[in-house]
């Protein structure tokens, strides 16, 4: 076993570029991913405040697969399964421009999208009942009291449990190595195949995916702190 | 359709206990031994952690809630490389796939757990500290005969929300070739080729039934827990809002 | 003005309103009292239809709310009513002029430059222009209540309804709401209270309806009711509650 030696690893400029466009990978999966989820579960919601009984359990059943079906299992299901139906040319298409990545991000995507959609709708059920019964009675509609009133709210409600729910997003990122995304935890293992300094590299991208978590939970934090609502418990 | 019955029918012993006796218990046996062995030993680890955590000591409280932090931070994909080159040198030979996925999951969900704990301990009245420290027993000693006891069988649901998770998380130890159903489910599609579909389709479905059934029955706990708690006919009405728990859900 | 014609009521055997027959004319100070469980509540909530009737009209200017209506149509019915809530309601994420000039902009499409200024001039009216920019959780009981008052006189009804509006506050801060809602009786406001408050009833109500179990037994000017109730049970509320 050689020495602990962290500049050597650094001196070699392959492994800093495989190292970097690892992280940037990982990086532009996390983002990407988190929009889509964001986007859909705001969507979710609102076909679950239908008074549809079917959109209601339709988004029901989406939210229970997607959490009683394992992430890794969901990404082979994406990028084995669903990828062999498309057709042919939509295939070829996709082989071209990163089908892996993009596979990654519609099944990590979907996944969050059943966890944020559930997280807000928490928030808006911890919203007291006379607040919609006020914006009710002094003429606002349905859109009107939840765009000004009852949102604003549920989503500061829900700010805890979206931040945690961000931090396992991007750590899921990880998990898009399995299908051969070439993200940050598929360098680490290209590297140590090929530098044989496994601790090093283990160790590097430990903290920096580390620092990322911290960073996002800090900034969450402070998110909160800011939204805070003036005089609240 | 049809496809999916005879796959089903043509595999379902790989998918339930991988090639034995040709060679390690894998398939579904595999997955449930490594979750429930993982939980259960993850659970006294749990407990520590979850003591010092919020002891008074900060020689105690600090690192402790340095390795919760880095459990957080870290993918759990991560943590298995990591177990996966540090054990064998630490204990001098290597050790098989399973073995390495063991340790991380205790690792993983004692840090997990420890928080579950951590919140039961503090959803509990002050009052009760109080009371037993006022009849005279030590710290160490109220944790024991009065907070815990209360606490652990108020997370009894977390537990088991907990666990579901740890089914879930097994799945990565595809990655380092343990033979659970994942794995077995990506020989079969190696060797079929052409219903790469159906096959993954099987694998999604065996997982959701299991992991819907055990989550139905956390429910279900958290009901007759709520009731009991409440010791009347009003508590089972209110058994019907959930018990708080921590919104920290491990979920690869 | 808010008409009453032959409401009712029910859930199974449970009769909340019955056969409810009255008038509150405009420029009226009505008090609705009662002992707790009369349906006073579910009387003045449907009037803007936060509770649905099974029979019978209530009309506002005519109109009857709880006719087949678009939602539309509903808002704006609502809108020309104020309420203020025992628990005030209001919202927590928006400071007390915000709270006021809210509706204005989105309800009723008022521009925001007018919204403002008429907003302080109503929290001003109200005793608060100092607090134009604290937020509810930083205020009193007594500072939301008035606040919540001036959220419901924004939009410029012609009559407005009083759920109980000191019954949660603590005993200190009565007064000030009840100087509000006095001076509001004096511009010639239609009001319609339903209040604990009898030294208010018998110095602002020109007519006081008691009610008890869904109906109203006895309607008349306060100096008559609380010299001379003459239903056996308005005779018992009364002396219950002067044995406090």
């Amino acid at each position: 076993m050689k020495g602990f030696d962290l500049f050597a690893l650094f001196a070699n400029p392959e492994f800093v570029t495989m190292l970097w466009s690892g992280v940037k990978l990982t990086l532009v999966v996390a983002l990407a991913s988190w929009l889509l989820a964001m986007t859909l579960a705001v969507v979710l919601l609102a076909v679950r405040l239908t008074p549809s009984a079917l959109a209601r359990r339709a988004v029901q059943a989406y939210v229970s697969y997607h959490r009683n079906v394992p992430t890794l299992v969901q990404l082979m299901l994406w990028y084995f399964g669903i990828a062999s139906l498309l057709p042919g040319a939509l295939q070829g298409w996709l082989a071209e421009h990163n089908a892996e990545a993009v596979f990654a991000v519609i099944g990590l995507g979907l996944c969050q999208a059943a966890y944020f959609s559930e997280d807000l709708r928490s928030g808006l059920r911890a919203v007291p009942a006379g607040q919609a019964e006020a914006a009710r009675a002094l003429g606002h509609g349905y859109l009107g009291a939840l765009r000004h009133v009852l949102m604003p709210q549920a989503v500061r409600n829900a700010m805890p449990a979206l931040v945690n729910h961000t931090v396992s997003l991007f750590k899921n990122s990880s998990l898009a190595m399995a299908i051969g995304v070439a993200e940050l935890t598929h360098a680490v293992k290209e590297i140590e195949n090929q530098s044989f300094r496994t601790f090093e590299t283990y160790l590097i991208a430990t903290l920096l995916y580390l620092g990322f978590s911290l960073l996002i939970m800090a900034g969450g934090t402070l998110l909160e702190r800011r939204s805070r609502i003036a005089g609240a418990r | 359709m049809g496809s999916v019955i005879d796959i089903v029918r043509d595999n379902w012993l790989l998918l339930l206990i991988g090639q034995y006796p040709n060679g390690p218990l894998g398939g579904i046996a595999c997955t449930l031994i490594l979750s429930v062995l993982g939980i259960v030993l993850a659970f006294p680890l749990s407990v520590l952690l979850a003591l010092a955590r919020i002891s008074p000591w900060r020689w105690l409280s600090w690192p402790a809630t340095a390795l919760i932090y880095v459990a957080r931070g870290v993918p759990l994909l991560m943590l298995i490389l990591w177990v996966y080159f540090l054990v064998p040198l630490l204990i001098g030979h290597n050790v098989s796939g399973f073995v390495t996925m063991l340790v991380t999951l205790v690792l993983y969900e004692g840090a997990y757990l420890a928080e579950v704990v951590r919140a039961g301990i503090e959803a509990l009245p002050k009052g009760q500290m109080e009371a037993s420290r006022a009849l005279g027993h030590s710290y160490l000693g109220a944790m024991r005969r009065v907070i815990l006891p209360q606490a652990l069988f108020n997370m009894l649901p977390s537990m088991l929300s907990q666990f579901v998770s740890t089914i879930k998380e097994t799945t990565l130890g595809y990655v380092i070739n343990v033979p659970e159903l994942t794995f077995a489910a990506n020989q079969i599609n190696n060797r079929l080729l052409t219903q790469p579909f159906q096959v993954f389709f099987i694998l999604a479905v065996i997982y959701f039934v299991v992991c819907w059934t055990l989550t139905w029955a956390a429910t279900q706990l958290e009901r007759r827990i709520e009731a009991k708690r409440a010791g009347t006919a009003a508590g089972r009405a209110a058994g019907r809002a959930p018990v708080a728990t921590p919104t920290l859900a491990a979920e690869p | 003005m808010i008409t009453f014609n032959q409401v009712n009521k029910w859930y199974g055997e449970y009769r909340a309103l019955s056969d409810i027959n009255a008038e509150v004319k405009r420029g009226e100070v009505v008090v609705v009292c009662g002992p707790s469980g009369s349906g006073k509540s579910t009387l003045i909530r449907t009037v803007n239809r936060l509770e649905e009737i099974k029979s019978g009209q209530v009309t506002i200017d005519g109109h009857d709310i709880h006719a087949p209506m678009s939602s539309a149509q509903l808002n704006r019915m609502r809108s020309r009513i104020g309420f203020v809530f025992q628990s005030f309601n209001l919202f927590p994420h928006l400071s007390a002029l915000e709270n006021v000039m809210l509706s204005p902009i989105h309800v009723a499409g008022v521009r925001r430059a007018e919204a403002r200024d008429k907003a302080m001039k109503l929290l001003d009216r109200v005793g608060l222009a100092a607090k134009a920019g604290s937020y509810p959780g930083q205020l009193s009981g007594g500072q939301q209540q008035r606040v919540a008052i001036a959220r419901a006189l924004a939009m410029e009804p012609p009559a407005m309804l009083f759920d109980e509006p000191t019954s949660a506050l603590d005993p200190e801060m009565v007064g000030e709401v009840l100087a509000v809602m006095r001076s509001l009786a004096a511009d010639g406001m239609t009001m319609m209270c339903v209040t604990h408050e009898m030294n208010f009833a018998r110095e602002v109500a020109d007519r006081v309806w008691f009610m008890d179990a869904g109906c109203i037994l006895e309607s008349s000017d306060p100096e008559a009711f609380f010299r001379h109730a003459q239903h056996p049970r308005a005779q018992r509320f009364l002396s219950d509650l002067r044995s406090h």
